[in-house]
């Protein structure tokens, strides 16, 4: 917890960006050095079932309206690739056990309500611990997917890669927000 | 014999530069411009400015990891995981597996080993040092005393400012002088509002930070290539537009235009070649860090500028029968006093209203504010002081993950600007303390056969009291502003290292007895041999150091080369 306090200010005077994503990340650099490194090795993550089970998850955080959702931005994919490269067995057996108790549940079977009340159940047990939990993972997992894929960012910001100045402005009724793609 | 002279004659130079870095750039400038034949020996790979910066213009979805750092990556830059973080900034931090050092209490050792170091990691926050700056340590009896005063820089910060492109807003203070400006950067609303409020609550004057970015570049910046901020604040990936500073996109242009100048990369300087008889340099003995070969070049003149430890541990693995504890320690002062900024520490609220607010752009900077404690009539229980940097911005889309609910709703609501949010962070002035050290290891070397670097400091009672401070000062200055849910926070673990401004270790005094170097930051008992990095700092002030290691490059330079004409080196 510490560590990762100090690299979250540390981020601040060096004008990052102070973000939940950001703070999950410290929380698993925080155990760099102090644990052997354990990276599950196998060529895929999650079995084609927890595979499907996450694209779900995932077109229901982010879904498909006026403009592309999770699953045309690719974000099944990225999850796993952020779960195989950036994330330590802790948090990987943790999101595990989170899919896990899904697939138990028979989630791809249940009605999309259903799926979505057993979400909204998973998300309530969340807010009573705290740190890494499977829906924290996935949430942010989802939104870092999307929101930085080139469907997303199209579709939901004022891209602006080269602004050119900087002016304190006021904002428009229904403005989008800008995005500037300096979190890389 | 013959063959010999010549090989001696072809690797002759009238000046040898260690290090490409903020203050290797400047000597190589200088001395170039000034007439000298100058060989920049860099221990790292060559850095091609803008068509090196590889990560630069790619756009977020181009990164496989979306920036973040994959485990295996970070657990070879365990240092630098504290500030690059970033998967387009990581290929300029250097590898801490390759370049192992030892803790013996906990330091973080960020490097930059390739052109132009850590000027191309910085964060260009820059601003001169004050006259009590120079005059603490003789007035509190701490350390030595500075051998020289804010006016022996003047001319010099003058110069160098000029040259470097410095944004920011002339305020009048003494405690913060100002420098040479090119336009400051906005203010969002909420930093105006605060600005206003701790003025007329605390009397505290907060003022925009000034960053060595060209808001409006002159012709001596375009003249080496350089453009205009854009505002993208991708600066950490290296900026292809050269518009903030750096040796790359500055300074080595310069020295480059004068065809004076020869770069050798991938040469790790081991020590100094020394004339024992004639008590001077003669040259630079150095390994090819591919190949380990050993070569040597010879100079008339050497500047060490391989950044604060890497220039002291250069002196220090530079034995000779008269400095059998290395080069130029007779004084024992070699590596001791190291000092950084300590910081970690502050407050941060959220701001309710100014919804109808915005900004365009991304601005490469924050605010800042100067130090007020232990200055004019206040008098605190430590001594010296503290500034702030930081400033408001609006959440992004990130803060979705930690919000309740998902769906379409959700998705939508992450498209529009969040709430105002700010935080406060401080920076303190660290004592020097001959306490606070690092030495090479007896028994552990690296694959170059360097001995490695141990680690020996950590912050005093001084700096602990002055903690207090800063966190309640920062509260304080959020309240009077009316933001709500002020947190004052205060890291413990935040130590040596991570303030990522390292002095010390080869100071600066009058003295040879008491200190390595004289006032022109040249070496007492080896006088062709100057040391102009964060090495030479007697103090540490609180304000971000580099301006002050240019500017005493830059009059080092000068007078290095009037000794030379004069034939007094
Ligand atoms: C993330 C970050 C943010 C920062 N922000 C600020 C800021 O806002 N304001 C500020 O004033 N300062 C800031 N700094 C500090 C600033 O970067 C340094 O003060 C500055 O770069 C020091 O210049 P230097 O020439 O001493 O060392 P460097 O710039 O590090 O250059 C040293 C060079 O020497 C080379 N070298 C080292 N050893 C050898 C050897 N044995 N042989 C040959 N070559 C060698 C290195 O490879 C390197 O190229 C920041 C630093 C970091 C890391
Ligand atoms: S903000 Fe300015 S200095 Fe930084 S990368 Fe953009 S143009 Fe370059």
């Amino acid at each position: 917890m510490n560590r990762r306090e100090a690299v979250t200010h540390v981020a601040w005077i060096l004008g990052g960006v102070f973000s939940a994503p950001t703070l999950q990340a410290m929380s698993r650099w925080e155990q760099i050095g102090s644990q052997a490194s354990a990276l599950r090795q196998s060529g895929s993550f999650l079995t084609e079932t927890q595979h499907e089970i996450m694209a779900r998850v995932a077109e229901l955080i982010i879904p498909r309206t006026d403009t592309p959702g999770a699953i045309d931005a690719g974000v099944p994919d990225f999850m796993e690739v952020m779960l195989r490269d950036c994330y330590r067995k802790p948090a990987q057996d943790t999101f595990l056990a989170g899919v896990g108790e899904l697939e138990q549940k028979g989630f791809l079977k249940l009605s999309p309500d259903q799926q979505t009340t057993t979400l909204k159940q998973v998300e309530a047990e969340t807010q009573k611990t705290s740190d890494s939990s499977f829906w924290l993972i996935t949430k942010e997992l989802t939104l870092l997917g999307y929101y930085t894929s080139e469907v997303g960012v199209k579709a939901s910001f004022d891209y602006q890669p080269i602004p050119g100045r900087f002016e304190a402005i006021k904002i428009k009724p229904g403005q989008k927000d800008f995005m500037y793609g300096n979190q890389a | 014999m013959n063959l010999n002279i010549k090989a001696d004659k072809a690797q002759t130079y009238d000046a040898i530069v260690v290090g490409s870095g903020m203050t290797g750039g400047w000597a190589a400038k200088e001395l170039t411009e000034k007439g000298l034949k100058v060989l920049v020996v860099e221990r790292g790979y060559e850095l091609k400015h803008v068509e090196d910066y590889k990560t630069a213009m790619k756009d977020p979805w181009e990164f496989e990891h979306r920036g973040k750092i994959p485990i295996v990556a970070a657990e070879e830059h365990y240092a630098t995981m504290y500030f690059s973080a970033k998967e387009g900034s990581q290929y300029l931090y250097s590898n801490d597996k390759e370049n192992p050092y030892i803790q013996k209490r906990p330091f973080n050792w960020i490097r930059a080993y390739h052109t132009g170091g850590k000027s191309l990691l910085w964060g260009k926050h820059t601003y001169r040092w004050n006259r009590e700056d120079f005059l603490a340590n003789a007035k509190q009896g701490l350390g030595v005393d500075w051998p020289i005063r804010y006016d022996d820089l003047i001319p010099w910060y003058n110069y160098v400012e000029k040259f470097v492109g410095i944004s920011g807003q002339a305020e009048g203070l003494a405690v913060l002088p100002d420098s040479n400006f090119l336009p400051p950067m906005a203010m969002t609303a909420p930093e105006i509002h605060l600005k206003k409020s701790v003025a007329q609550k605390l009397n505290r004057p907060i003022t925009i930070g000034r960053v060595a970015h060209l808001t409006k570049p002159q012709p001596w910046h375009t003249a080496v290539g350089r453009a205009s901020c854009q505002f993208r604040n991708r600066c950490s990936r290296g900026c292809p537009f050269g518009a903030y500073f750096s040796s790359l996109a500055a300074t080595i242009p310069a020295a480059r235009q004068t065809n004076r100048l020869t770069i050798v990369h991938n040469a790790i300087v081991k020590e100094i070649i020394l004339d024992d008889k004639a008590q001077k340099a003669k040259g630079v003995r150095v390994i090819d860090q591919n190949t380990l070969e050993v070569r040597e070049f010879y100079a008339k003149l050497i500047f060490l500028n391989a950044g604060t430890i890497g220039s002291t541990s250069i002196l220090m693995n530079s034995k000779s029968a008269r400095f059998p504890n290395g080069l130029g320690n007779d004084s024992d002062q070699l590596g001791r006093n190291l000092m950084d900024h300590h910081l970690a520490i502050g407050a941060r609220a959220d701001i309710e209203g100014f919804e109808d607010d915005y900004f365009f752009g991304a601005r490469p900077g924050s605010l800042y504010i100067p130090r007020f404690r232990n200055w004019g009539n206040d008098k605190r229980d430590y001594l010296r002081g503290f500034g702030y940097q930081g400033g408001a911005s609006r959440a992004d889309w990130s803060r979705g993950a930690t919000e309740t609910g998902f769906g379409a709703d959700f998705k939508k609501k992450m498209t529009q600007p969040g709430p105002w949010k700010i935080n406060l962070s401080g920076f303190g002035e660290v004592l020097p303390n001959p306490n606070n050290r690092f030495y090479l290891s007896e028994d552990q070397k690296d694959k170059w056969g360097l001995p490695q670097i141990v680690f020996d400091a950590d912050f005093g009672e001084n700096e602990r009291a002055m903690r207090k401070d800063i966190m309640n000062d920062g509260a304080e200055m959020l309240e009077a502003a009316g933001f709500k849910n002020v947190v004052p926070y205060d890291n413990p673990v935040a130590h040596m290292g991570l303030g990522i401004h390292e002095m010390g270790t080869a100071r600066m005094g009058k003295d040879p007895k008491t200190s390595v170097l004289n006032k022109f930051n040249q070496v007492h008992a080896c006088k062709n041999v100057f040391v102009t990095d964060g090495s030479a700092m007697t103090s540490a002030s609180n304000v971000n150091p580099s301006l002050t290691y240019m500017a005493l490059t830059a009059r080092a330079a000068s007078y290095a080369v009037e000794q030379l004409k004069a034939g007094s080196l």
